[in-house]
């Protein structure tokens, strides 16, 4: 057991040792950093619904010369649930971007200008072609349900930098949640402290119980003020014959930290102080990038006040009409629809992470629970492609302009330096200063891991 | 310089006295490292290169390339040269070791490889030594008289008895979940008979409240919900008859060994008793990959793996709620700490081999129960029969078929897609498209029709006859109950059939369902000596489940025992005596008065006959849980996390307890037993379907029931419940986690729940002075008079009582 798990569940007996300063967010978590990190927060997006990446950044020109051919890579291909169709080339066109020279299609042109950026990884598996598990692996490294996100593994080692906000915040897709639901972002075996906290941005009560509904009527600025004054004197004298028990003066330190989140939270939610230049760059202007673009940027005005893990989901469930990038059907309006109103809003948040000096210390981490096929499924769809899928990271340490590993030339299956989520969360964790292997805790009889015994970090892609 | 501090590490190493001089352990730290890398392809059971690498002889002895292990000389072991280099040579996959585990091994054999595994008696953990019952120590309440002994041993005494206000709503709190009534806490201060004390616990221990606080401690252990969990949570409707089982077995006192059998094997053990069956519930508790076993193909890689990672979590279910034991560590390799070989893993999943999780018929007449299910089982075998033929059809495939299966979903896929057309074109596309799935379905009949030959029609249509007699028996019967269980028949829906009899299953390397090694037989832990771990392969699934229920519930099966009384233990005081409760390994804690523990098995086993009731009355009435909570400083030096006792733990009001003793306060607890779970949510079934907490009225029908009614959800649970420490219902806990927050905080002051309960206090309290009896059980002092009684006149009593929820005297017990 942890020095901080020790405090948290036994501190009754602690004699002497107040809890109050690790309620404070003096930034110090359960273990700290193992080594100097380069990077101190992180911003992930999260394509719900598997994001294709023959149609995004692993270009293949063997898919337009063979398209309409059978599709035949010299081995039983075994899908989710289709037979495999024809060679499909993506609908959108190919052009080379930046000093690297990357490929990119068209589907994403704002964040093809950022590919200096941006360390690509092509060689990516899944351990389940399956939403429900796979979407887990890639938020918690199991297949499983139960076990805690990197959100809340990070937040348990590293603490807050802030003193008003909360260590991890998740702001889902307003079509609503992805499949697993709030799973995703538990807090699994560890304790509850480090579960997300979830934003719903622009809407009228984007935090639950921030503040009280105003249907209660008799609650007001001064009911609330002499109401928590009285609190912590009726908290204080309890105490006293009760010394000792930390529990009790971290409730009473609690309160000064609700009072303080009320505060700050309606000001970094709230977006009109951006200036007109900056809401552009989002694409606030326009309605297609409006919501991810208000996701964006609530995202850098939390890492910017200390928030050390935001979450932002492009997608909800796989249900119909569409509202993910599950695109079984039709590929070319399912994400050209949602790739249109990613492109601009994440492209902006690199710009202005870099323009602000926040991105050499933050890293812009983009993933999605496995890829789809090269094949088509019916005429206009792809099945799941868990044999080789792509995932990019920017800022806070990783290399700009590189590409990591490569799927055949059919982008069918990882073939060179193929890697899992292991090794990604291994190379985050290695940035944030942390050593993938030490950050553990201990459930069920097992020292459990975000990496479970797997992991390696990706040297070649951390400057 | 150099050269002498070299000397100086030389000679402290050989005194063994630098810290990473003691010598390395092979039981401890070598086996570790081969049991996770190695022995896959390198076991006395899969000699690859006929090298075993399961034991120091093994590796003595070698393989084809010579010995593996030359004791004293790491260079000419081939066990770590093959590690080493640029491009080591093993292992075959998966990364190389790493330095540090390679120096492990080359120091373990520079020390002469000594196998501290192996010994002439291999020392036996502590949880799996025989269990004998020990003398008590001293005179007096057997418990005090074990605790007194280490207490004195560290030169502490316990704490005095707490005053009786405290120590009836530390009972009420510990046995029901919810705090006295003013009268019942009048009453009991008023008692002046010498069995006050008694009588209040078995009052308590006689109401239906203590079942439903104590099924919930159960529930957490088993991970119970009522949704799959995962992708298309779909809800559990008619999981909640094993919930009331659960709350009835304890208010009934169910032996335990009864209570073990009826949850593993019910249904066969006890035929004639609808509740025993009900009772198998608890396999299916757990969370369940909806789209992995509807909707993937059979054959898929990805099925099988839906599959044995479902027969997984039914296995460490079972065996770390009722054995204490880590078994699914050995999935993937043997245990890496404790005598658990991957065979006996397997075993126990061959022991589920038959069963999935589905909802099933069930009768509260025992003879109506008895009936249907003697019906159901006549279809089972008509359906084993039947089920090749369907195959033959179902399976038919040729190149054609392919592609009209591909044809025939593109349709449907672009039909969903476009949903209800808008535009004449549309409407045509659709025709169109409709037509051809008609074609093509023609076509594609015509196609397998020409394959399996009307022979095999004719016989399904034969074999299919002989279900309309039994059919006609079972529409006699009234209409049936279902609960959500472990089965091996039920209705097919979509791509999840019934198992009909058990499945293969074989050990596989590294778990993975592509590389079995050889096959599994039904079995159990071979640890536990004693009880014969090895089952009959019966082809009746629940032959297995049966043998496995005996063999937990034996009572020489040693884990079963201590296993139990440290739960409870753990319940009463705080911490438990083992403070893993569910991990009795070499990775989980020792026991801090291990012939207590043997103590309490023993006579819980023996002289109590299994009854909790009788076990909770030895606990609650020693001397030790009636002491003080009070920090004194001395225990405080010696015993700062307090693991002899010296006084009583504090504790933190559970989740559940917060939320059930408001809606006591506010005199709106609504205490109907049983029945379906309360959805305290809106719901909208769709996809994944919607679960949202903030559109519930607090108010609404059945809002003010007890939490043990809530309906549990695992894609969203509820927020409130959650930032209380309500454990994720797909995390097997064992002890739950007491975290402080803002957020926490935040939701004490703000949630609907908490405000309109503070609304309904403040109704029945009418004045500040009664609001403080009725939250804390106790007389205002003039003081609180005073200051709460300025705070209700300027700001009214609902803000009051809001504030009351949220003070530590509410929230903790002392």
């Amino acid at each position: 057991m942890d020095r901080r798990t020790f405090l948290w569940n036994w501190g009754g007996g602690l004699g002497g040792v107040a809890l109050a300063h690790l309620l404070a967010g003096e930034g110090r978590g359960a273990t700290g950093v193992h080594h100097k990190p380069k990077a101190k927060r992180v911003v992930q997006l999260f394509m719900s619904g598997a994001a294709s990446q023959c149609d995004t950044f692993d270009y293949k020109p063997l898919l337009i010369k063979k398209a309409g051919e059978a599709f035949d890579p010299g081995e039983k291909v075994e899908l989710f649930q289709s037979n495999p169709g024809v060679v499909m080339p993506s609908p959108w066109g190919w052009k080379q971007h930046g000093q690297c020279g990357k490929w990119i299609s068209d589907l994403l042109p704002h964040t093809a200008g950022c590919v200096d950026d941006i360390a690509f990884v092509h060689s990516l598996l899944a351990k389940s072609n399956v939403h429900g598990p796979a979407t887990f692996m890639q938020n918690t490294g199991f297949i499983l349900p139960g076990f805690p996100s990197a959100g809340a593994w990070i937040s348990y080692a590293l603490g807050s930098e802030s003193k008003d906000l909360p260590e991890f915040v998740v702001l889902p897709d307003p079509r609503g949640m992805p499949p697993n639901g709030a799973a995703n972002w538990s807090a699994g075996f560890l304790p509850a402290a480090h579960q997300a906290t979830t934003i719903r941005a622009g809407t009228p009560t984007p935090i639950y119980d921030l503040h009280a509904p105003a249907s209660a009527k008799f609650i007001n600025a001064d009911s609330e003020r002499e109401g928590l004054s009285l609190l912590e004197k009726v908290n204080r004298q309890h105490l006293a014959g009760r010394e000792g028990d930390s529990r009790l003066e971290a409730r009473i330190a609690s309160y000064e930290m609700a009072a303080r989140l009320q505060l700050s939270a309606p000001q970094v939610l709230d977006l009109n102080g951006e200036s007109e230049a900056t809401r552009k760059l989002y694409g606030l202007d326009s309605e297609i990038t409006a919501d991810m673009g208000r996701r964006c940027l609530t995202a850098r005005r939390l890492l910017e006040r200390g928030v050390r893990f935001v979450q932002v989901w492009s997608g909800a469930d796989n249900g119909f009409p569409r509202r993910n990038w599950d695109s079984h059907e039709n590929l070319e309006k399912d994400h050209g629809e949602l790739g249109t109103a990613l492109d601009k809003p994440v492209a902006g948040l690199i710009k202005d992470l870099k323009s602000r000096g926040m991105l050499e210390d933050t890293v812009v981490y983009w993933t999605t629970e496995f890829g789809r096929m090269p094949c088509s499924q019916g005429s206009l769809g792809r099945d799941h492609n868990p044999f080789g899928f792509t995932s990019w990271f920017a800022g806070g340490g990783f290399k700009g302009g590189v590409s990591y590993g490569a799927t055949d030339a059919w982008s069918y299956k990882a073939v060179e330096k193929p890697v899992y989520c292991y090794d990604l969360h291994a190379t985050l964790l290695h940035l944030l200063g942390l050593d993938h292997t030490r950050l553990s805790y201990r459930h069920n009889g097992i020292d459990r891991r975000l990496t479970d015994v797997h992991g390696e970090v990706i040297r070649e892609i951390v400057s | 310089m150099l050269d002498t501090s070299m000397r100086l590490v030389v000679v402290l190493f050989a005194m063994g006295l630098l810290a990473h001089a003691e010598p390395v352990s092979y039981a401890r730290q070598v086996r570790p490292v081969l049991a996770e890398r190695c022995l896959v392809c390198h076991s006395e059971r899969n000699p690859a290169g006929k090298l075993s690498l399961g034991s120091v002889a093994a590796m003595a002895k070698g393989g084809v390339s010579g010995p593996a292990l030359v004791a004293g000389s790491p260079e000419r072991s081939l066990l770590v040269q093959s590690l080493k280099g640029d491009k080591p040579r093993m292992p075959k996959s998966g990364a190389a070791l790493s330095g540090q585990q390679v120096a492990l091994l080359e120091r373990w054999i520079a020390e002469g490889a000594k196998d501290d595994a192996a010994g002439a008696a291999p020392e036996v953990w502590w949880s799996l030594k025989p269990l004998r019952k020990p003398a008590v120590p001293g005179a007096g309440h057997p418990v005090d008289a074990f605790l007194r002994q280490r207490l004195s041993e560290a030169g502490l005494a316990a704490s005095p008895e707490a005053g009786r206000r405290t120590l009836i709503r530390r009972l009420y709190l510990d046995l029901h979940g919810l705090p006295p009534s003013l009268e019942e806490i009048e009453a009991f201060v008023a008692d002046r008979s010498p069995r006050a004390y008694e009588d209040l616990v078995d009052r308590l221990l006689a109401s239906p409240r203590y079942g439903e606080r104590w099924a919930r401690h159960w529930l957490d252990v088993i991970h119970y919900g009522e949704s799959h969990g995962y992708d298309k949570d779909k809800p559990r409707r008619n999981a909640w008859p094993y919930r009331d089982w659960a709350i009835e077995a304890l208010n009934s006192d169910k032996p335990y060994a009864e209570f073990i059998r009826e949850q593993v094997a019910g249904d066969v053990l006890y035929p004639a008793n609808p509740k025993a069956y009900v009772a198998t519930g608890f396999l299916a508790a757990g969370p369940w990959d909806f789209v992995g076993h509807q909707e993937l193909k059979e054959g898929l890689t990805d099925k099988d793996n839906t599959r044995s990672l479902d027969r997984d979590d039914v296995v460490a279910t079972v065996v770390s709620s009722f054995s204490s034991m880590t078994a699914h560590c050995a999935r993937c390799h043997d245990h890496k700490f404790d005598p658990i070989p991957q065979q006996d893993y397997y075993n126990l999943q061959a022991v589920f081999a038959g069963v999935d999780r589905a909802e099933t018929p069930f009768d509260d007449d025992p003879t109506v129960h008895q009936k249907r299910q003697g019906l159901l089982r006549a279809k089972r075998d008509i359906q084993l029969r039947l089920q090749p033929y369907l195959d033959k059809v179902e399976l038919a495939s040729t190149p054609e078929i392919v592609k009209l299966d591909s044809s025939i979903q593109d349709a449907g896929l672009l039909i969903v897609h476009m949903g209800e057309p808008k535009t004449d074109a549309d409407r045509a596309k659709k025709k169109m498209l409709e037509e051809r799935r008609v074609e093509d379905r023609k076509r594609r009949q015509e196609l397998v029709d020409a394959i399996v030959g009307p022979e095999t029609y004719a016989a399904i249509e034969r074999i299919k006859a002989e279900f309309v007699p039994v059919d006609a028996e079972l529409a006699k019967l009234p209409k049936p109950r279902l609960v959500y269980r472990a089965t091996g028949f039920f209705t097919r829906m979509g791509n999840f059939r019934p198992p009909l009899e058990p499945r293969p299953v074989t050990v596989l390397a590294r778990g993975n369902v592509r590389s079995p090694l050889g096959p599994a037989s039904p079995g159990a832990l071979t640890c536990v000596s004693g009880v014969n771990a090895k089952f009959t392969a019966s082809s009746e699934e629940g032959q297995r489940r049966a043998a496995l229920a005996n063999w937990i519930a034996d009572g020489r099966n040693v884990l079963t025992w201590r296993s139990v009384v440290n739960r409870v233990w753990h319940y009463h005081f705080g911490a438990g005596i083992v403070d893993t409760p569910s991990d009795f390994g070499r990775m989980g804690s020792k026991p801090t008065h291990p012939e207590l523990l043997d103590w309490m098995a023993a006579w819980f086993r023996d002289e109590a006959g299994g009854s909790m009731k009788q076990l909770h009355r030895l606990l609650v009435t020693s001397a030790a849980y009636r002491q003080s909570s009070k920090n004194r400083e001395d225990g405080a030096r010696v015993d700062a996390d307090n693991r002899l006792l010296w006084r009583m733990n504090r504790g933190r009001l559970e989740a559940e307890s917060v939320r059930d003793a408001m809606l006591a306060i506010a005199g709106k607890l609504d205490l109907t037993i049983g029945g379906p779970s309360v959805e305290m949510f809106f719901f909208k079934d769709d996809h994944s379907p919607v679960y949202d907490y903030a559109r519930f009225d607090p108010d609404a029908a059945g809002a003010y029931r007890r939490s043990i009614y809530r309906f549990l959800v695992r894609s969203v649970p509820d927020p409130f419940m959650e930032r209380l420490d309500c454990p994720d219902p797909s995390v097997l806990t064992a002890k739950r986690s007491t975290t402080i927050t803002a957020i926490q905080a935040l939701a004490l002051l703000n949630n609907p729940f908490v405000l309109r309960m503070a609304e309904h206090f403040a109704e029945r309290a009418g004045t500040a002075e009664q609001a403080v009896k009725l939250a804390f059980g106790r007389e205002a002092t003039a003081a609180e008079r005073e200051l709460y009684g300025a705070y209700a006149a300027t700001h009214g009593m609902v803000n009051l009582c809001r504030l009351l929820f949220n003070t530590n005297e509410f929230l903790f017990v002392d």
